[in-house]
C-alpha cells in the first residue's frame, strides 16, 4: 500500500514555553526549586539596589541650587548633582578657554569624517585611510587644539593632513556612489583613463600637487589661540593621551614585535627585554618613573613638560603591549605566506609589508579596539601624578569651595561616563571580531 | 637596503640630540620669564583656601595670589601666569630642573629642605600649625586625651611624621589611619573611622567648615607643630629669591600702610606718607635693585589688594574663603597680636 | 632573517659566487645588530652620564646608602616589626614588599573562586541569573579600576558599622569582629610542642601523596574507583589532630577586645586593606569570569555526549571530561590575572594602603629623595614577581599543549 500525502501536514503549534510570557517564565527562571530560589535572590537584589540608588540619585536628588550648603539644605540625604552640572564643562574640556571650546568638538567631529569611510560599503583604500588616520589626523587635530604659530614641519603636516581629509572625504563620497576610487574618477573626468599608465601617473601627480599647493595656501592663512596644554584636562585630555597611546604604539609596537622575532639574536634579545621589562611592571610604577626620573634624563636647562613626559611613558607602555598584539596576529598567519612571498622574490620588508602585515592587521583590528579601551581606563591613573584629565577634574570637584565635600556624585558620573564609552566600544569590537571572523571561515 | 639613508638617518639623530644637549644654557630666571611673557607658578593638587580650581577652569586662593602678584610685579598684569598643578612627588624637582620658576603651595619652611633640596624659601605667607579635630560628643578636650586613639591623616605629608613624634613624645600609642584623599578621610571620621582627625589646622577649619553638620566637631587647642608656608625659588638666583621675598612683604607692607586694592591709584596720585610714596614708586628708586619696573608694587597690589584682603577673600569670611579667622592667629599683623611683619620699604 | 635561507642553499646550483660586500646577507644581519647595539649602548651610555651629571648639579644624594637610614614615618599596616625613628628604609621597603604579596594572595584567591563562580553563572539556565552575571561582568570590566577602587573605599566605610557596634562575625564566639576600622581576628600563639602537629600534618599530606598513587594503580589494575577524596581528607584532618590533642593542645589564642578607643590584640586588616581586596577581587573576577565562560564554551558537546554515552555520570563528566579539556583554556587567562592582579594591587597608592608603591615609591621618596634609587628598586621588586609568574605559565603551557602533527 502506498500513502501518498498531497497536501501538507499542518504545522503544529509552537510549545507553551515559546509563546506566552507564563511559559517563558517557567522555562527561563522557575524551571527547578533551585532556580526559582535563585531567581528569587536575584529579583531581591535588583529591588534593593535599583530602589536605593533610585531614592539617593533621582527622588531625592538636588539638581538645581548654588553651592553644596543649599544642597544640604534642600536634602541632606540625597544626591547633589547640582555640583556636577556647574562642573560639566570642566569633566569634558578641562580648562580649556570657554570660549575656544568649538576647537575640540571640531577636532572630534573631524575624527568622525576622517574615519567614517572606514564603515561605509563600497569604499577602497581603507587601510590607506586607516593609516592615514594614525599618521597624519594627529598634526591637524594638534594644531587645532594648541593653536600657535606653525613651525615649518607642522605646516607641511598641516597641509598634508588637510589635503588628505579632503581626498578621503571626496573618495568616500565617490565610493559609495560608485564603487570607484577618487584617482580613477579624476581620470575619468579629465578622460584620461584610457592613457597609458605613465600619463595617469603623472596626471595624479599634477592634481596632487595642486591640492597641496592650495592645501599650504589655505593654511598660512589659518591661526588659532594658543592654548597651552596646562589647559587642557578631563575627558579631552584622556582622550588626547590614550588616543597618541594608542597611535604610536601600533608602530612601535610592530617594529618591537618583528624584532622579537627576528633571526637576528642581538635585536630579538633587545626586544624581547624591552618588551618583558615594560609588561612586568604595573603602569603607575612607569608614570612615577616618567615624572621623576625623566627630568633627570634631560640635558641641563632643556625641560620635557609633564604631559609630553606622561605621553611617553605611557606610549612606551602601551607599545609593548600592542608588540604581543602583533605578535599574536603574525603567528596567526600560516607559514606557507611566508613561503609563498620569499617564492615571488619579495625580500624581508616586501614579505612584511605587502602580504603578511595586511593580514596580520586584519585579524588584530579587535584586539586593538580592546586595547585602546584598556588604554583609555588606564589613562586614569595620570590623576594620581597630578594631571587634571576626567579623574582628576572628578576629584577637584570636592575641592571647590562651593561645592567642598562633594565626592561621590562626580565619582559615579565618570563611571557611567565611561561605562558608556567602553561598553559602545567594546560591543564593536565583539562585532568586528564576528564580522571578520566570518570572512575568514569561507 | 640603502645603508648611505640609514646611516645619514642614524647620524642625524645623533646630531639632533646633542645639539639639544648642547642648547639653552641657564639666564637668569628674571630674564627666562620675561622673554617667555608668562610666569610658571607650581601650585598642588586642589586644596581649599590655598589653591583651588573653580567650575570655569580658574585658579583661585592664597598662594594662586602670590603667583598673581609676581606676575604682576613682573608684567604689570597678574593673567601672564601658568599655574601648574603638580603633585606633591614631583613638587621639588620640577622647580630644580626649571619647569615651575617658582613654588607657591603649602610647603612648609624646614632646614632640611632649605638647605637639601636646592631651594630656598622667601617669606612667610602663611603660619599654620597640626591640630587635631574630634566629635563634641566624644568629650575630649585635650590632643593629651588621645591615648590608644585612632587617628585619621594623610599620608606621603609632614603631618604623619608629626603624628608619629607626638605619640612618642607623649606615649601616646596613637594608631594612625593613612588617607590618600582628604574626602575618603574625611567620611570616614564622620562615620567613626576614627577618633580624631588631623591635620593642618586651615585643612582641619576648611573639612568643618564642608561637613553636614559643622558645630558637632571642635578642633583641640593643641599646636603639635609649626608650619611656616612660605613661597620657595631655586637656590642660587639671588634677584629671583628677592623678587619673590619682597612681593610677600608688599602684601604685608601695603596692609601695615593701608594701602587697599581700591585705594591704591588715589594713594598713588594723593599720598603724602613717605613710606607710601615710597612703596608705591613715586619717590625713589627702589625697584632698581629687582631689576623690574617702577610701579611694580603699584601693581601688585592693584592686581590682587593687600595681605589682609587676599587672607579675607580665600582663608577669611569670603565668598570663596574657608572660613579662618585671623584675629589673634600668627597670621593677624604684628600691630594685632600676629607675626606678620614687613621689613621697611626704603 | 630570510625563512627558508638556511638548508636550501647548498641545493641549489650555485650561481657565480661573487663576494658582495654590501649585498651580503650575513653582513647586513651583523651591520643591523652592531648598529643597534651601537644605539641602545650609546642611548643608555647618554642617559646615564646626563643623569649623573643632573644628580650632582643639583646636590642630590645617590647610592644605596639610605636604605641604612631610619625613617621617620610610621605605617598603619605590617607584617614584620618596625619602629619609626629606628627602622630603616630597607625595613620600610620590605613592609611594602610584603603588604603587597599580601593583598595579591587573598586577592588573586578570591578572584579565581568569584571568577569560576561568576563564569558558571554566565552559563546558567536561569535567564535572571545570567543576565545579571552579565550586567555584573559588563559594569566592571567597563570602568577603570582606579574608580572602582575609590568607590569601594568610599563604600566599605559607609557600610561596615561603628567600633561600639562591631559585627561579630564568629557568631557570639568573639573572636573575629570587623567595623569600619578593619578587620580584628584572634591570632594563634603556638605553643612549646606545636612543632609536633606540624610534623603530623606534612606526614599525613605525604601520606596522601602515596595513597593516591596507589589508588591510580589499582585503578589500572582492577578498575575499581577508591574514594581518594573522602580517604585523604579524613587523613589530613585526623592525623595532625591526634597529635595536637597528644601533645596537650599546644595553641594558645590572642582574642582582640575593645579596650579604650579600639581592639587589641590578635590580628586585624586596615579597611583599606579590605576595600583594596573587595575592589581587586570583584574587578578581576569579571575578567576572569568571561575567559572561564569562553573555556568552557571551547569544549566541543560532542565530548560531553560522548562522556555520557559510555555511562559516565553527570558529576564525572564534568570532572573528567569537561573541566580538564576547559582548563586548557582557562588556566593561561588564568595565570595572566594573577600578573595583572600583582600589578593592579600597585593602586593602593589611590586609597593609602601601604604597599610597595604607596609606601616607598611615594613616602619614602617623598621625604628621601633618591628617585632613582627607589623607582628602580620598586620596577625590580615587580618584575621579579612578574617574570616568575610568567615562567610558570610557560612551564605550564609546554605541558598542556595539545603535540599536533
Amino acid at each position: 500500500m502506498v500513502v501518498v500525502r498531497t497536501q501538507p501536514t499542518s504545522s503544529r503549534t509552537a510549545p507553551l514555553s515559546e509563546t506566552t510570557v507564563i511559559g517563558w517564565l517557567h522555562k527561563n527562571l522557575f524551571s527547578t526549586v533551585l532556580n526559582a530560589v535563585l531567581t528569587l535572590i536575584c529579583l531581591y537584589i535588583i529591588y534593593v539596589v535599583v530602589k536605593g540608588l533610585w531614592i539617593w540619585g533621582v527622588a531625592d536628588a538636588v539638581w538645581v541650587a548654588k553651592d553644596r550648603r543649599e544642597c544640604f539644605d534642600i536634602s541632606i540625604d540625597g544626591a547633589c548633582w547640582a555640583g556636577v552640572i556647574q562642573w560639566i564643562d570642566n569633566i569634558f574640556y578641562g580648562r580649556y578657554p570657554r570660549t575656544e571650546l568649538w576647537r575640540v568638538n571640531l577636532g572630534g567631529l573631524l575624527l568622525v569624517l576622517w574615519m567614517a569611510p572606514l564603515w561605509l560599503p563600497r569604499v577602497r583604500a581603507k587601510i590607506f585611510i586607516g593609516l592615514s588616520t594614525v599618521f597624519l589626523y594627529p598634526f591637524l587635530a594638534g594644531y587645532l587644539f594648541a593653536g600657535g604659530d606653525k613651525s615649518l614641519f607642522m605646516q607641511v603636516m598641516v597641509t598634508l593632513a588637510m589635503v588628505c581629509l579632503a581626498g578621503n572625504t571626496a573618495h568616500a563620497i565617490i565610493g559609495v556612489s560608485s564603487g570607484r576610487g577618487l584617482p580613477d574618477t579624476l581620470l575619468r573626468w579629465l578622460g584620461k583613463d584610457q592613457a597609458p599608465e605613465a600619463t595617469q601617473r603623472n596626471t595624479l601627480l599634477v592634481l596632487l600637487a595642486a591640492a597641496l599647493a592650495v592645501g599650504y595656501a589655505l593654511q598660512t592663512g589659518w591661526t588659532e589661540e594658543v592654548v597651552p596644554w596646562s589647559k587642557w584636562g578631563g575627558m579631552f585630555l584622556t582622550l588626547v593621551i590614550s588616543g597618541i597611546g594608542i597611535a604610536t604604539a601600533l608602530p612601535g609596537g610592530i617594529i618591537l614585535a618583528l624584532g622579537r622575532r627576528s633571526k637576528m639574536p642581538v635585536i630579538r634579545v633587545m626586544s624581547t627585554a624591552f618588551i618583558e621589562l615594560f609588561r612586568s611592571v604595573p603602569l603607575i610604577t612607569v608614570l612615577f618613573m616618567a615624572t621623576t626620573m625623566f627630568p633627570l634624563f634631560m640635558p641641563e636647562g632643556f625641560v620635557l613638560n609633564k604631559l609630553v613626559q606622561v605621553i611617553i611613558a605611557v606610549s612606551l607602555f602601551s607599545a609593548c603591549y600592542m608588540a604581543e598584539t602583533v605578535r599574536a596576529g603574525l603567528q596567526a598567519i600560516p607559514r606557507g605566506q611566508y613561503e609563498a612571498a620569499h617564492t615571488i622574490g619579495l625580500g624581508y620588508w616586501g614579505m612584511m609589508g605587502l602580504i603578511v602585515m595586511p593580514q596580520a592587521l586584519k585579524h588584530m583590528i579587535p584586539n586593538i579596539v580592546g586595547s585602546f579601551i584598556g588604554l583609555l581606563k588606564d589613562t586614569t591613573l595620570v590623576s594620581i601624578i597630578g594631571l587634571f584629565d576626567i579623574l582628576g577634574m572628578l576629584r577637584s570637584v570636592s575641592q571647590d569651595v562651593p561645592w567642598r565635600g562633594l565626592h561621590k556624585e562626580p565619582l559615579l558620573f565618570g563611571a557611567v561616563v565611561f561605562f558608556v564609552v567602553c561598553s559602545v566600544m567594546s560591543k564593536y569590537s565583539r562585532h568586528l571580531e564576528v564580522k571578520l571572523s566570518a570572512g575568514a571561515k569561507r | 637596503m640603502k645603508l648611505t639613508t640609514l646611516f645619514a638617518s642614524a647620524t642625524a639623530v645623533a646630531a639632533m640630540t646633542l645639539a639639544g644637549a648642547t642648547a639653552a644654557q641657564a639666564a637668569s630666571t628674571l630674564e627666562i620669564v620675561k622673554e617667555r611673557g608668562f610666569l610658571r607658578c607650581q601650585v598642588g593638587p586642589p586644596t581649599p583656601g590655598f589653591y583651588n580650581l573653580d567650575a570655569n577652569g580658574d585658579w583661585y586662593g592664597s598662594d594662586v595670589a602670590i603667583c598673581q602678584a609676581v606676575a604682576a610685579a613682573i608684567f604689570g598684569s597678574k593673567d601672564k601666569l601658568e599655574i601648574q598643578s603638580v603633585s606633591s612627588q614631583v613638587r621639588f624637582t620640577a622647580l630644580a630642573n626649571g619647569e615651575s620658576d617658582l613654588l607657591s603651595r603649602t610647603a612648609t619652611w624646614t632646614l632640611l629642605r632649605d638647605t637639601q633640596l636646592g631651594l630656598d624659601f622667601t617669606a612667610v605667607n602663611f603660619y599654620d600649625g597640626q591640630g587635631f579635630m574630634v566629635p563634641k560628643d566624644s568629650g575630649i578636650t585635650s590632643a593629651l586625651d588621645l591615648k590608644g586613639a585612632t587617628v585619621c591623616v594623610l599620608t606621603g605629608t609632614t603631618t604623619e611624621l608629626n603624628l608619629a613624634d607626638f605619640s612618642r613624645l607623649h606615649n601616646l600609642d596613637i594608631s594612625p589611619v593613612t588617607f590618600e584623599d582628604t574626602n575618603v578621610r574625611n567620611d570616614t571620621y564622620l562615620q567613626g573611622g576614627c577618633d580624631a582627625m588631623t591635620n593642618d589646622k586651615s585643612g582641619l577649619a576648611s573639612s568643618k567648615a564642608a561637613f553636614p553638620n559643622p558645630g558637632d566637631h571642635l578642633v583641640l587647642p593643641e599646636t603639635i607643630s609649626k608650619e611656616p608656608l612660605a613661597p620657595a625659588v631655586r637656590h642660587g638666583d639671588d634677584q629671583w629669591f628677592d623678587i619673590v621675598k619682597w612681593t610677600v612683604h608688599v602684601l604685608v607692607g601695603a596692609e601695615e600702610l593701608g594701602i587697599t586694592q581700591a585705594n591704591v591709584d588715589d594713594m598713588r596720585a594723593n599720598a603724602t606718607n613717605p613710606s607710601v610714596r615710597r612703596i608705591l614708586g613715586v619717590e625713589g628708586n627702589l625697584h632698581e635693585g629687582l631689576g623690574l619696573t617702577k610701579d611694580w608694587a603699584y601693581n601688585i597690589i592693584k592686581a590682587v589688594g593687600n595681605y589682609g584682603e587676599v587672607y579675607e577673600a580665600y582663608m577669611g569670611g569670603g565668598e570663596l574663603g574657608i572660613g579662618i579667622g585671623r584675629a589673634g592667629s600668627a597670621n593677624a599683623l604684628w600691630t594685632q597680636g600676629g607675626l606678620m611683619y614687613s621689613p621697611p620699604f626704603r | 632573517m630570510a625563512v627558508s635561507e638556511t638548508d636550501s642553499a647548498s641545493v641549489r646550483v650555485k650561481p657565480k659566487e661573487r663576494f658582495d660586500f654590501f649585498h651580503d646577507e650575513r653582513v647586513r644581519s651583523i651591520f643591523y645588530q652592531l648598529l643597534t647595539a651601537g644605539t641602545v649602548g650609546w642611548l643608555a651610555w647618554y642617559l646615564i652620564t646626563t643623569t649623573a651629571h643632573n644628580l650632582e648639579v643639583r646636590g642630590m644624594n645617590t647610592g644605596f646608602g639610605f636604605l641604612t637610614a631610619t625613617a621617620g614615618f610610621d605605617t598603619d599596616f605590617k607584617l614584620i616589626e618596625y619602629e619609626p625613628g629606628i627602622g630603616t628604609y630597607r625595613r620600610i621597603f620590605f613592609i611594602g614588599v610584603l603588604n603587597t604579596l599580601l593583598i595579591s594572595f587573598f586577592a588573586i584567591i578570591a578572584s579565581t573562586v568569584l571568577g569560576f563562580f561568576v563564569g558558571i553563572l554566565r552559563l546558567s539556565s536561569n535567564w535572571l541569573v545570567a543576565r545579571l552575571a552579565l550586567v555584573y561582568v559588563e559594569i566592571l570590566r567597563n570602568t577603570p579600576l582606579l574608580m572602582q577602587i575609590i568607590f569601594w573605599y568610599v563604600a566599605v566605610f559607609s557600610i561596615l558599622p561603628r567600633v561600639k557596634n562591631s559585627i561579630d562575625l564568629s557568631g557570639g564566639a568573639e573572636v573575629v569582629f570587623l567595623n569600619n576600622r578593619g578587620l580584628y581576628a584572634a591570632s594563634p600563639v603556638p605553643g612549646d610542642l606545636f612543632w609536633m602537629t606540624i610534623v603530623a600534618f606534612v606526614a599525613a599530606v605525604i601520606g596522601v601523596f602515596f595513597l593516591s598513587r596507589w589508588a591510580h594503580k589499582r585503578q589500572d589494575l582492577t578498575g575499581q574507583v577508591f574514594p581518594t577524596f573522602s580517604a585523604s581528607m579524613g587523613l589530613l584532618i585526623v592525623v595532625p589532630g591526634i597529635a595536637y590533642l597528644a601533645t596537650g593542645s599546644p595553641l594558645d589564642w590572642d582574642i582582640p577586645s575593645l579596650q579604650g578607643f579600639n581592639f587589641k590584640g590578635g590580628v586585624s586588616l586596615p579597611p583599606a586593606f579590605l576595600a583594596l581586596l573587595v575592589a581587586l577581587t570583584f574587578y578581576h573576577a569579571a575578567h576572569l569570569a568571561e575567559a572561564v565562560r569562553a573555556g568552557i564554551l571551547s569544549v566541543d558537546t560532542g565530548q560531553s555526549d560522548a562522556a555520557l554515552s559510555i555511562g559516565l555520570k553527570q558529576n564525572r563528566v564534568l570532572a573528567l571530561v569537561i573541566i580538564p579539556q576547559a582548563m586548557r583554556a582557562i588556566v593561561p587567562p588564568l595565570i595572566s590575572n594573577c600578573m595583572n592582579v600583582v600589578k593592579n594591587s600597585s593602586l593602593a597608592v589611590a586609597i593609602g594602603y601601604s604597599d610597595v608603591v604607596a609606601l616607598f615609591m611615594q613616602t619614602a621618596l617623598n621625604q628621601a629623595g633618591y628617585a632613582v634609587e627607589m623607582v628602580g628598586m620598586t620596577m625590580a621588586f615587580y618584575m621579579t614577581v612578574s617574570l616568575s609568574i610568567s615562567g610558570l605559565l610557560n612551564i605550564y603551557n609546554k605541558r598542556v599543549q595539545l603535540v599536533e602533527r
